[in-house]
Formats: C-alpha cells, sequence, structure tokens
C-alpha cells in the first residue's frame, strides 16, 4: 500500500513538477517585464521549486531504497535456495564419501582376496606353462601329422581332379552312345517304314497271300529275332558301361592300394607309439615305485631323526657326563687325541703286563726249582734222618753188645779170678795160660772192636752232627724258602691282582674308546647336518653379502611405505577426532587431506542455512502480519471471512450472519480455481431464492453474494 | 696343438668363469622357479643345451652381475667356501628357504699355467643335472605364500678383505629345517657341491 502511494506521489510530484516547467515558458515574459513587482513571487516560487525538487530527490531515493531491497530480497531468497541446494549437495556428496570409503574396504578386502588368488595362479600358471610345453609338443608333432595329411589331400584333390576329367570323358562317350541310340532309332523307324511297305506289298501281293503270310510269319520271327537283338545290343552297351566303370575302378586301384600302404605304414606307425606309451606306462609305474619307495625313505628319516633325536639327548648325557668327569673335550679332535693317549697309555700298560707277566713266570720257574730243590733236600734229609736212626740203631746194638761184652769180660775175669783161686797150682797152667792168653787175645780183640765201635760210634756221632747240622742248615734254607714263597706268593698275588685291574681298565677303555668312536660319528654327522645347514667356522670364514642385496630393499621398503601408511593414519586419525569433536580444523591439519575442504565447506553450509532459516522465520512472520492484515481487510471490504477448510473447500461467513454457524461451503472444481460450486449447509438452504436467482439464472457468484449480505444486512437493520 | 689345449684342459681362470656362470643361471632358475619375481619379467635363453629363464628386471640383473663379478675374483683367488641364496618372507622377515652351494677350491692351482684335463662337454652335463635338479625341487619344496625377497650370501676366508658395498653378515639359517643334498659338479679345480635346506611343513 505504501508503494502505491509513493508512486501516486511521485505521479503528483512529475505533474507538479511538468507544470513547473511549463510554467517559466508562460510566467517568464511577465516576469521579464515586472521583474521588481514579481520579485517576492519569484522568491516564492523558487523556494517551491527548491522544496518540490528537494521532495522529488527524497522520493526518488525512497522508490530507489525500495527497489534496492526488493532484489535484496530476491539476492537472500536465490541465495538461500543455493545454500539448501548447497547442503544438499553437502550432505550428498558426505554420503558418496562414506560409500566410497565402504567400497574402498570391499576393494581392499577383494585385493586381498586377488592377491591370494594371484599367488595361487601364478602357481598354477607354473604348472601350466610345463603343460604347455609338453603340449607344445604334441602340438608340433600333430602339426607334422596334420602337413602328412595335408600332402595326402592334395594327392587326393588332384585325384579327383583326375577322376572329374574321366566323368567328363565318359560323359561325352555317353552323348555320343545316345546318339548312336538316337540313329539305331532312326534305323528302327525306318525298318518300320519298310515293314509297312512290305505290309502294303503283302497286302497288295494277296495273291502270294500264302507265300507271303509263310514270309509274314518268317517277319515277325524276324521282328522278334530283331527285338532280342536289339535286347541285346542294349545289354551289350550297359555292359560297356560297366565295363568302362570297371576299368575307371581297376585304374584307381593302384593308388588304393598306394594309400592302403601309407595306411599300414601309419598303422605300424601307431603300433610303434602304443609300444612306446607302453614303455612309458612302465616308467611312470617304475616311478610311482620309485616315489614309494621315496615316501618309505621319508618315514625311514623320520624314524632316524626320532633315533637321531635320542641319540643327540645321549651326547647331551654323554656332554654332562663329560663335564661333571672333568674332561675337557669339546671337539672331536680332542677327543680323538684323547682316545690316542688313552690308547698309548694301554699299550704302555700291555708292555708293563707284560713284563709283569714275564717276571712272575720266571719267579714261578725259580720257585719250581727251588721246590724240587727242597724236595731234594728234604729226601736228603729223610735219608740222613734214616741213616742217623739206623746209626743210633747200630750205637744202641753196639752199646749193648759193649754192655754184653763189659758183662761178659766181668764174667770172664770172675770165672778166670774162680780159677786163679781154685787152680793156683799150675796143674793148668799151661791150659790156663793158654787160655788165658786167649782170653786176653781175646780181650784184646774185644778192646780193639770196642775202639774201633767206638771211633765208629764217635764217627756216627760226628755224622749225626753233621747232618744234624746240614738239616738245620736246610730247615733254615727251607723257612728262608718258605719266606721266599711267601713273599713270591705274594708278589703273583699283587701282579694277579695288578693284571686283573689292568685288564679290567683294557676294557673299560675299549668300551670307552667304542664309545668315543661311536660319538666321533655321531658328532661328525652332525656336523655334517651342521654344514648341511650352513654352519661355519667364525674363526676362519666370514660370512658377507652385497648391502644393497634385494631383500634388504624389499624391507626397507617396505618399513617405508608402514612409516607413510602409520603417519597418513595417524593424520586421519587426528582428523576423525576433530570431525567428532565438531571444532573447527586447525591449521596445521589443513594438508591432511583433500577432506579438508568439503569439511570447511559443510561448517559454513551449516551457518548460511542457519542465517536462511533465521531469515525463513523472519520472512514467515512477516506474511502472517501481511496475511492477517489482508484477510481483515478483504473481511471489511467485502463483508465476507473466508477460511480455507480442507483442500479446495472455501468457508464464507458474513459479517451480518445471525448465527456463527451460518454459512456458505464453495468448492473448487477445477484447479486453478476458475469454477466454484456452492455445497449444501443448514444455511445455504434457507437461501433458496438467492440461489435460484443468482446463481441457476444469473450464474453470478458475486451476485449472490451481495444479495445475501444485503440481505442480512437489512435483517440486522431492520431489527 | 695349442688350440687343442685350450679346447680339452681347465684353466683356473676358464674354471672360475665357468662356475660364475653357472651361478648366474643358476640363480635366475631359483628366482624364476620359486617365484620371488614376477614369470613375466624373466626371459627365455639356451644354455647347457637347456631353455632357461633370465630376468629382464634392470635391477636384478645389475645387482647379479655385481655379485657374479666379484665372485668370479674370489673364485680365481680362492676365496670363497659357500654361496647361499636365502629366501626371506618379506613380511615377517622369516627365513624359509636356503639354497647352499658348498664350493670346494684345489688350492694347490695358483695360476693358468697348470691345465686340469677335463671335457667342457662333460662339466656342461654335470651342470645341466644340477640346474634340472633345481627345477625339479619345486615339486617338494614348500609352496611360498607370502611376498618374498632373496639374499646371496658369499662365505670367503676371514683374512680376505671386504670389497666396498659389501658388508658382513649373519648365516642366516632356516629355523627347523629340512635339508636335501643335491647333485653336484666339478671342474676338477673347482667342486659345487649343492643343497637346500627348507623349513619343516608343521602338520
Amino acid at each position: 500500500m505504501d508503494e502505491m502511494e509513493d508512486n501516486t506521489t511521485v505521479l503528483s510530484t512529475l505533474r507538479s513538477f511538468n507544470k513547473f516547467l511549463s510554467q517559466p515558458f508562460d510566467g517568464t515574459p511577465p516576469s521579464a517585464n515586472t521583474s521588481n513587482t514579481s520579485g517576492a513571487s519569484l522568491q516564492m516560487q523558487f523556494q517551491q521549486r527548491f522544496l518540490l525538487e528537494d521532495q522529488a530527490a527524497q522520493i526518488r531515493s525512497k522508490s530507489h531504497l525500495i527497489q534496492v531491497e526488493r532484489e535484496k530480497i530476491q539476492m537472500d531468497l536465490s541465495h538461500k535456495r543455493a545454500r539448501i541446494e548447497l547442503e544438499k549437495e553437502a550432505s550428498a556428496n558426505a554420503m558418496n564419501y562414506e560409500r566410497e570409503a565402504d567400497k574402498n574396504q570391499e576393494l581392499l578386502t577383494r585385493i586381498k582376496v586377488l592377491e591370494e588368488k594371484e599367488a595361487e595362479s601364478q602357481s598354477k600358471l607354473q604348472e601350466q606353462s610345463e603343460m604347455n610345453k609338453s603340449y607344445k609338443k604334441t602340438i608340433e608333432s600333430q602339426s607334422k601329422k596334420l602337413l602328412e595329411r595335408e600332402d595326402k589331400l592334395s594327392e587326393a584333390n588332384e585325384a579327383i581332379s583326375v577322376l572329374k576329367g574321366k566323368v567328363s570323358e565318359l560323359q561325352l562317350k555317353i552323348m555320343n552312345l545316345e546318339m548312336q541310340l538316337k540313329t539305331q532309332d532312326t534305323e528302327k523307324q525306318e525298318l518300320n517304314e519298310q515293314l509297312e511297305i512290305q505290309r502294303k506289298k503283302l497286302q497288295d501281293g494277296s495273291q502270294t497271300a500264302q507265300v507271303l503270310q509263310e514270309l509274314q510269319a518268317l517277319n515277325a520271327d524276324y521282328e522278334l529275332k530283331l527285338k532280342t537283338l536289339e535286347q541285346k545290343l542294349s545289354t551289350q552297351e550297359q555292359d560297356a558301361t560297366i565295363v568302362k566303370n570297371m576299368k575307371s575302378d581297376l585304374e584307381k586301384l593302384p593308388k588304393i592300394e598306394r594309400e592302403l600302404q601309407q595306411l599300414r605304414e601309419e598303422n605300424s606307425f601307431l603300433r610303434e607309439m602304443r609300444e612306446n606309451n607302453a614303455l612309458l606306462k612302465e616308467e611312470v609305474e617304475s616311478l610311482r615305485r620309485a616315489s614309494e619307495r621315496y615316501d618309505r625313505m621319508k618315514e625311514e628319516l623320520v624314524t632316524l631323526e626320532l633315533d637321531k633325536e635320542k641319540i643327540l639327548k645321549k651326547l647331551k648325557c654323554w656332554e654332562n657326563l663329560e663335564q661333571t668327569t672333568g674332561l675337557s673335550i669339546k671337539t672331536p679332535d680332542d677327543l680323538s687325541r684323547q682316545i690316542l693317549a688313552i690308547q698309548q697309555r694301554e699299550i704302555k700298560l700291555k708292555e708293563e703286563n707284560l713284563s709283569v707277566i714275564n717276571s712272575a713266570r720266571m719267579l714261578e720257574s725259580a720257585r719250581q726249582n727251588l721246590q724240587s730243590e727242597l724236595l731234594k733236600t728234604q729226601n736228603n734229609h729223610l735219608e740222613e734222618k734214616k741213616k742217623r736212626e739206623q746209626h743210633d740203631a747200630l750205637v744202641r746194638r753196639l752199646q749193648k753188645r759193649v754192655l754184653l761184652l763189659s758183662k761178659e769180660r766181668d764174667g770172664m775175669r770172675a770165672i778166670l779170678d774162680s780159677y786163679d783161686s781154685e787152680l793156683t797150682p799150675s796143674e793148668h797152667t799151661p791150659q790156663l795160660s793158654r787160655r788165658l792168653r786167649e782170653a786176653e787175645e781175646n780181650l784184646q780183640r774185644v778192646h780193639t772192636h770196642n775202639a774201633e765201635m767206638e771211633v765208629q760210634l764217635s764217627q756216627a756221632l760226628e755224622e749225626t752232627g753233621l747232618q744234624k747240622q746240614r738239616a738245620e742248615l736246610l730247615t733254615a734254607e727251607l723257612s728262608l724258602l718258605k719266606s721266599q714263597m711267601g713273599t713270591t706268593e705274594q708278589s703273583t698275588s699283587i701282579t694277579s691282582e695288578a693284571v686283573n685291574s689292568m685288564r679290567l681298565k683294557i676294557e673299560e677303555l675299549e668300551a670307552e674308546r667304542g664309545r668315543l668312536e661311536e660319538e666321533n660319528k655321531i658328532l661328525e654327522m652332525r656336523l655334517e647336518r651342521l654344514s648341511l645347514q650352513g654352519s661355519y667356522d667364525p674363526s676362519k670364514v666370514k660370512v658377507i653379502h652385497f648391502s644393497m642385496n634385494p631383500a634388504s630393499r624389499a624391507q626397507q621398503q617396505r618399513k617405508e611405505e608402514v612409516q607413510n601408511l602409520q603417519e597418513e593414519c595417524n593424520k586421519l586419525r587426528e582428523l576423525v577426532r576433530i570431525l567428532e569433536g565438531g571444532t573447527p580444523v586447525p591449521d596445521k591439519l589443513e594438508a591432511a587431506g583433500s577432506i579438508q575442504t568439503p569439511i570447511q565447506e559443510v561448517t559454513e553450509l551449516k551457518k548460511q542455512v542457519e542465517s536462511a532459516e533465521l531469515k525463513n522465520q523472519r520472512l514467515r512472520e512477516v506474511f502472517q502480519t501481511k496475511i492477517h492484515e489482508f484477510r481483515t481487510v478483504c473481511y471489511m471490504l467485502t463483508g465476507y471471512r473466508i477460511d480455507i477448510t480442507t483442500e479446495n473447500q472455501y468457508r464464507l461467513t458474513s459479517m451480518y450472519a445471525e448465527h456463527k454457524d451460518d454459512n456458505l461451503l464453495f468448492k473448487s472444481t477445477s484447479p486453478s480455481g476458475v469454477k466454484l460450486q456452492l455445497l449444501e449447509t443448514s444455511f445455504s438452504r434457507t437461501l433458496k431464492d438467492f440461489i435460484d436467482l443468482h446463481l441457476h439464472h444469473q450464474n453470478s457468484i458475486p451476485a449472490f453474494l451481495s444479495a445475501v449480505t444485503l440481505d442480512l444486512f437489512s435483517r440486522q437493520t431492520f431489527t | 696343438m695349442a688350440a687343442q689345449v685350450t679346447k680339452e684342459g681347465i684353466t683356473l681362470k676358464g674354471s672360475a668363469e665357468i662356475v660364475s656362470e653357472f651361478f648366474y643361471f643358476g640363480i635366475n632358475s631359483i628366482l624364476y622357479q620359486r617365484g620371488i619375481y614376477p614369470a613375466e619379467t624373466f626371459t627365455r635363453a639356451q644354455k647347457y643345451g637347456l631353455t632357461l629363464l633370465v630376468s629382464t628386471d634392470p635391477d636384478l640383473k645389475n645387482y647379479l652381475n655385481t655379485v657374479v663379478e666379484q665372485l668370479k675374483d674370489w673364485l680365481y683367488k680362492c676365496q670363497v667356501q659357500k654361496l647361499v641364496v636365502v629366501i626371506t618372507s618379506i613380511d615377517n622377515n622369516e627365513i624359509l628357504e636356503r639354497w647352499q652351494f658348498d664350493i670346494e677350491c684345489d688350492k694347490s692351482v695358483k695360476d693358468d699355467s697348470i691345465v686340469r684335463e677335463k671335457s667342457p662337454k662333460v662339466i656342461q652335463e654335470e651342470i645341466r643335472s644340477v640346474i634340472r635338479q633345481i627345477t625339479a625341487t619345486v615339486t617338494f619344496l614348500p609352496l611360498l605364500e607370502t611376498a618374498c625377497a632373496f639374499d646371496l650370501l658369499i662365505y670367503t676366508d676371514k683374512d680376505s678383505e671386504v670389497p666396498e658395498k659389501w658388508e658382513e653378515s649373519g648365516p642366516q639359517f632356516v629355523s627347523n629345517s629340512e635339508e636335501v643334498r643335491l647333485r653336484f659338479f666339478t671342474t676338477t679345480i673347482h667342486k659345487v657341491n649343492s643343497m637346500v635346506a627348507y623349513k619343516k611343513i608343521d602338520c
């Protein structure tokens, strides 16, 4: 409404301005003439003009301002739309981004799977390539065969061309035969004609009918013969063609034979192939057996390894034993050295043993000698003893005899005395003297004998003394020997003990040696195994490699990759954290990724959306106030309040309605609201006349409405 | 006569040449057979009467050439005991396979004046069988499931000097390994025993 007013003012000012402009043309000549009289009025006019101009300028600026405001509103609206669109786009972008991330993950998993597949396929490819090689070989052989077959085919083609030529020849022959047949047909026709002539002649020569009849019969026979001949001819022709075919077949035969030969060769070749195949099968079987043997070997290897482990354990035990025993055996060389030392010691001990045995034997032989000597001396001793006993007996006998003799002498003396006393006279002196002499002689003899005996006794006594001495000596010797024997026995026992101990030691050493040899073997095996595994003597050998080898390079690359990825991951984590926090992204992380810009955009767009919403609210408020104003004005001007109850239905309530519920319902049938229909209400039922008149008859809703208002107004004023 | 001698005899230099060449092709074969490098980076080459595969990767070629050249020098000086191809997993640095070539040098041969009589044909035959066996080992070696890289270790005398860009290393054993001894070949001056140790598969 203000605009309208403004416009009208502009128009009015324009008009006044135009007037003002037109005035000087009218007013200048009188003003020029009467400048003094009309000075005040001129001044007034000027002031008015100035005022008017000021007003005009103000109005213009106002209008301009309003236009600018409109433009601004339009701009804002467009801006809003743009922002909303941008927001949508941003959300769509975010969605897309999420989808892309999901896809990326999926693709990563797929890549992994594909990598695995690739590895598998590579192995397969290798196998396939090997297969391919074999196939290629077979293909080559096949191509060779194919070439051979192609050669054969060309030969066959040549044969076919030759056969075609023959066929054409045969066709020509057939043509000739046909020609001959035609000529024969013509001949036959001629003969028929002749026959007819002859028949005519026969008819003519009825006179010679009988002859002719005979002739006719003959003729018929001839005809028959002719027919048979013709048949024969045709059969002959057929035969000829058959013969020709046979000939061509016969011509083909050598070729067929050649082919047969080729086929036979092929057959033989194939048989050879089959034989080869069988050989190969045998080979395959042998290889299978070998593989089985190999498997068995593997099993054995496993068992051997188990054994080896056991042995290793034993070795460890042995090593521990070594440590406990205090022998410093660490290498097989040491062991062998020790073994050598032990063997040397053994040899020395053996030598000692032998010398000891020899000494023992010597001692034994000496002992035996001594024993024999002892026996001899004992025998001697016994003999001596016997002798001494004999001597003792002799001495006793002699002493007894001496006693007897002395008693005899005493007796003899007594007898003599008695004789002396009795026979003092020398009656018997000669006899007596003889007897005395004899007695004295006897006595002297006895004395001598006695003396001899005494000498003998003394001798015997001396001898016994000697013997005793000897016996004593011998006993002393014997005791000495006995003592010696004891010592020798002791020594022999000692030596035997030593020998036994030595033997035991030797046995132990032998056992040890065996063990050490086994260990040596085991250690050698271990050494070999270790050398197989690649161990080395660090005192003699060193291991070097090129510093930029592929493995280290690959490792380095991997490390770098991992580092990069970790950095990226950290950055992204930081970003995610920030985004989750909702705080603006710091400058540090601006370079983190391309996601940065959309995030900024999103925040900006959010801000824009907020401002747009604010504006929208304000606009709504403004619109509401305006609408309210418009409705009240409509109500005031038309006298009807129009409400929209449902879609396309409008309720009109008159200002002068008697009841609040008195209203009219209109429904728009077309979307643009061009056609309106009155719906029946309780109020409309009371207005039948108006409806008939204005709606049915005049077909004018405004007229109807105004009639209703007038009616209601008149009722109110009337009451 | 001289030509005959050079044809039939083997000198120290010639032996070093033969052995280092064998290593070049042998290592290439191992790398191809074990799939350390992709198969498409290999090209076919005729050698020892076999069709062998040789890498075309420029970095790898450069590395192998430098190592083999250095090895030849050491072989000539009889200073090398072993050459080992170690295959490690890139993921966890675990050693999975170890191809060991023990080299026995006849140290009595000091210069090229001594000529041993062995036909190159026979040596080639021996080398061929070794390489065939390397190819055949693929049938029983466990599949390398992870991405792998390889390294070449050379066992030399303790007193020999380490050249530039080379460094000392550990022996890099395969833990819990199984060993298989392969064939050998000899030039009468150098004898090369080959074997492979690989990680036992836990059943």
